[in-house]
């Protein structure tokens, strides 16, 4: 996918929570949610950012889709600068880049029918007659695996893993370019995470959508993502292709997210159990090491032309 | 914690000059001057303009505003038109009858509204806990002084139990018979005021209770054989009650509204029939020093509420 | 082309389909439970055929012939032909003063009620939504609208103007009850802007207006069906409240309030008590009935968010 069409470009994007307190209520200090994050998403690409609660993925997804004002740092989008929101607004920024919401019970407005939640996205960006919204919305659920008996109905009577669907029914309106997923599956049963997942692959293959794919979970990912980066503390501490990061990580965070990857194989039980203790020891006595005076990761090193990782400057290996 | 207060008390400031410049224009809206009808009525026009330049009515807004906040900081209200004499000690005597009938009413309130409300959650869904919901939204729709009146016919003039004029009878004399006959005639307005406040009492510790009961500290009371009485006793009622004290300010509002009702039905003597008496006699000093006294308590009334609140809810504390 | 040709085939198909399997509003839902409530459904129809009865009857009254006094009539008893609720110190018939009084209390109670709820509603909105600095400031000015001594700045405000009528004084008592329903719906506003379907609306482009009136006030519509009938009994209190202590509508125009009144003297109270008594009868018959009303639907609404908080 090297040579792709550049989709979506990252360029040190900070987002800054201010927090009050003092007697008067001023700024004392910052939150960095998100501290200096670049990436690059082309075209075809399924890119995943991964991380745990607070490394500030979530934040990130939100400011690269226009819900969240960026602090710092620019976001463009095919050659346009989008960081600000009035040029967002301008070339309808929305109609090509959604976003697919984690938590199904709370995404979708229990007050409104399935027509309606569907067909919002068309009306704000697409003028089309009633017959064609209806045809249009139609057609779409038949996509999501769901009946034209959904249309009238409320979300309320739908399972989570439907909600889900609907979501990205919804997500999938305008026919985007790119869809920011945040966590899509993190909030359903196990059983229900790969159907909807599923889903999400044959769309993008029957729309030609990219996404970036957020998640907290590495095993989820591995199917879905080609390329991966690893988020820590506001900060991407790697990134590289599947092959990069799978079979060669060099950050202890993603190495010990690899290994908490709960392992199927009953027979290999003793062997990942090993293993997991292992990178906890090595975490608990090098991690200093990979963070500077500050807390904060490192500046990424370029390790081959796809991976780079936030390692210190003398474990670079060859 | 502390922090909260302070600010809570800074906020008041501007609060309180917001209110003082509404009170202010407000009153030189009203019509008249003080001086006609006053002075020597056979007193020309111009003499009644001379005056009032130097007493400066006719100096800009802001200037009069000035020396008015000046005056009041030194205590002095101006004088009433009707009585010729400070207003302040025209209000100080009614003041005392108004807040002696606020506090039995308050007192009253919470001796119905507690019980009531504690018993109906101990009972919940149950008849008990039918009746007191009725009752409860009966007196909170009804207005207010549709409640006095009925309530003063039926006791006062038909069952002849209570007094419906005056704060005391004229032939009581001596420290106690005085007393007795104060607290004989607030007995009736003070009652009837209370059973219309306590509906937001009964629901909260009502609700409070039902929430409390299902708790999981009681329950483990329960499981360690604590008996019901005393669960109630030690663990219910404190939690439930704490609460309740700190809104006493917040009520300060709702009393001092009543007043201008429950005075007028009772005759009662007090700060509410003081007023709706200057405003038919058109005493706009004395009107004027009432709107910003009950808009001063009722500032109190909640700055108290709102530091008492902060002080016993921890989660307002940690800010 | 084709494919809208072959789907039009179907699209009647699919519609009918739909429309077959489609789910009652949450209004339906909440009407269906009022109805199955049948005190509720009498209360409510007795309630607005008085109502109607007041308005209609009034217009048969010729106002200025009432109120003209006629000693002849001093104190007339009670049910007589003449006088089916008697009459009062100046002569005057009770019966067509009540008649004419509801009519005058309850449409400025419907008025108040309408004007009050709408400018709270809208100010919880807006303050949940946009929280910050705007909700502070709105805070702020709520606070300050509580502490002044509303009652007494209303009869100063009455005292001022030269001549008001029942619109203008409806406008004027409407700029000091809002705040109770605004409360309200800020606290419900505040929890559903942070979830996601609020997000969402964004992310799909709708404008802020649209998202604070069509997206989150529809999850707060039942908050205000209920908000607004129990206002509306307790509305009734405000302008007849202001007219027994006699600031209300200007003279010769009667009211509930002026009616109860007349229990202000002490002789009037028990021996004319026909004066004084149908009035206050009605008030708390018509009080007490609507906040039932007020109490069932509440009761209806937590029966339909059970549904959706399954």
């Amino acid at each position: 996918m090297k040579d792709s069409p550049i989709l979506l470009k990252v360029k040190n994007l900070r987002v800054h929570f201010p927090v009050r307190g003092g007697f008067w209520n001023r700024i004392i200090d910052k939150v960095k949610a998100v501290d200096g994050v670049s990436l690059t998403i082309r075209k075809g690409d399924t890119y995943g950012l991964i991380g745990e609660s607070g490394s500030g993925k979530s934040t990130t997804g939100k400011a690269i889709v226009g819900l969240q004002d960026a602090t710092k740092g620019h976001i463009s989008f095919m050659d346009s600068d989008v960081t600000k929101k009035s040029a967002r607004k301008k070339m309808n920024y929305n109609h090509d880049v959604q976003m697919i919401f984690q938590d199904p019970e709370l995404s979708l407005n229990p007050e409104k029918r399935i027509f309606d939640i569907i067909a919002e996205p068309l009306r704000n960006f697409e003028h089309l007659n009633n017959e064609e919204e209806k045809i249009k919305v139609l057609k779409l659920l038949e996509i999501v695996g769901l009946g034209p008996d959904s249309l009238y109905k409320y979300p309320h009577q739908f399972s989570g893993g439907q909600r889900q669907r609907i979501g990205v029914a919804r997500a999938v309106a305008t026919n985007p370019k790119l869809i920011v997923a945040d966590e899509p599956v993190s909030a359903l049963d196990l059983s229900v995470q790969a159907q909807v997942l599923n889903f999400m692959k044959k769309i993008q293959k029957e729309f030609d959508i990219s996404y970036l794919f957020i998640s907290h979970d590495l095993g989820v990912v591995k199917h879905m993502c080609n390329h991966i980066a690893i988020m820590n503390r506001g900060r991407i501490v790697e990134i590289g292709t599947r092959e990069d990061i799978y079979e060669h990580p060099l950050h202890i965070y993603t190495k010990r997210l690899l290994a908490s990857i709960p392992e199927a194989d009953v027979n290999k039980r003793e062997e990942h159990h090993k293993n997991r203790l292992e990178v906890e020891k090595y975490y608990e006595q090098n991690k200093d090491k990979f963070y500077d005076e500050n807390g904060e990761a490192l500046p990424l090193i370029q390790i081959t032309d796809t991976h780079l990782a936030a390692i210190p400057k003398n474990m670079k290996k060859g | 914690m502390w922090k909260t207060i302070l600010r809570r008390l800074l906020i008041m400031i501007p609060e309180l000059i917001i209110l003082s410049v509404l009170v202010f224009i407000l009153s030189k809206q009203l019509p008249g001057d003080p001086f006609t009808g006053s002075i020597n009525p056979k007193a020309s026009m111009g003499q009644i303009h001379h005056l009032m330049k130097i007493n400066g009515l006719y100096d800009p807004w802001y200037q009069q505003y000035w020396h008015w906040v000046v005056h009041l900081l030194h205590g002095d209200l101006g004088n009433s038109y009707e009585y010729q004499e400070p207003v302040t000690a025209i209000i100080g005597s009614r003041a005392i009858n108004t807040f002696w009938l606020a506090l039995l009413t308050m007192i009253m309130t919470y001796a119905i509204g507690l019980p009531m409300g504690l018993y109906a959650g101990r009972h919940e869904g149950k008849l008990q806990d039918a009746l007191v919901r009725i009752y409860s939204y009966a007196t909170m729709s009804v207005p207010f002084f549709v409640v006095l009146v009925i309530g003063c016919w039926i006791f006062g003039y038909g069952l002849n139990i209570f007094p419906t004029s005056g704060s005391v009878a004229p032939n009581a004399t001596g420290f106690f018979p005085v007393l007795l006959s104060k607290f004989y005639h607030m007995i009736l307005p003070a009652t009837l005021g209370a059973l219309f406040a306590t509906s937001s009492i009964t629901q909260y510790l009502r609700s409070g209770v039902i929430d409390a009961k299902n708790s999981n500290y009681v329950k483990t009371a329960q499981a360690k054989g604590v008996s019901m009485n005393n669960i109630y006793k030690h663990h219910i009622m404190r939690n439930a009650m704490l609460p309740i004290a700190a809104f006493a300010g917040y009520s300060i509002t709702g009393l001092l509204g009543g007043s201008l009702f429950t005075e007028q039905i009772f005759s009662y003597p007090g700060m509410g029939l003081l007023f709706l008496n200057a405003v038919n006699f058109r005493d706009y000093t004395v009107m004027t020093a009432l709107v910003l006294l009950y808009g001063f308590l009722s500032l109190l009334g909640t700055l108290l509420s709102d530091i008492a609140l902060s002080i016993i809810d921890p989660r307002i504390r940690v800010e | 082309m084709q494919e809208v040709e072959s789907k039009d085939i179907n699209l009647k198909k699919l519609e009918a389909e739909a429309k077959a399997n489609s789910t009652p509003s949450s209004f339906k839902l909440m009407f269906n439970e009022f109805k199955s409530d049948k005190m509720a459904m009498i209360s409510l129809i007795l309630v607005s055929l008085f109502i109607l009865y007041v308005i209609i009857a009034s217009f048969f009254i010729n106002t200025s012939n009432m109120m003209s006094t006629n000693i002849m009539n001093y104190f007339a008893k009670p049910f007589t032909p003449d006088f089916w609720l008697g009459a009062d110190a100046g002569g005057r018939s009770i019966a067509k003063q009540l008649i004419v009084g509801s009519r005058n209390s309850i449409l400025i109670a419907i008025g108040l009620t309408a004007i009050s709820s709408s400018v709270g509603i809208a100010y919880g909105l807006i303050s949940g939504y946009f929280g910050g600095i705007t909700d502070l400031a709105m805070q702020r000015v709520y606070d300050f609208m509580m502490i002044i001594p509303s009652f007494m700045i209303i009869i100063e405000i009455v005292n001022i103007i030269p001549s008001y009528n029942a619109i203008s004084l409806t406008l004027i008592l409407s700029m000091f009850y809002w705040m109770g329903t605004s409360r309200l719906i800020r606290a419900q506003t505040l929890s559903e802007s942070n979830k996601d379907y609020v997000q969402a609306s964004r992310a799909s482009g709708t404008s802020t207006l649209k998202i604070i009136f069509k997206q989150i006030m529809p999850n707060v519509s039942s908050l205000i069906i209920v908000d607004t009938t129990i206002s509306f009994a307790e509305n009734i209190g405000v302008e007849t409240g202001l007219s027994y202590l006699g600031f209300g509508l200007p003279m010769g125009t009667p009211s509930l309030g002026t009616l109860i009144a007349n229990a202000n003297d002490a002789d009037n109270i028990t021996t004319y008590w026909w004066t004084w008594l149908p009035a206050t009868i009605e008030i708390i018959v018509l009080c007490l009935a609507i906040s039932y009303i007020g109490a069932v639907l509440r009761r209806a609404t937590n029966a339909t968010q059970r549904r959706s908080t399954k």
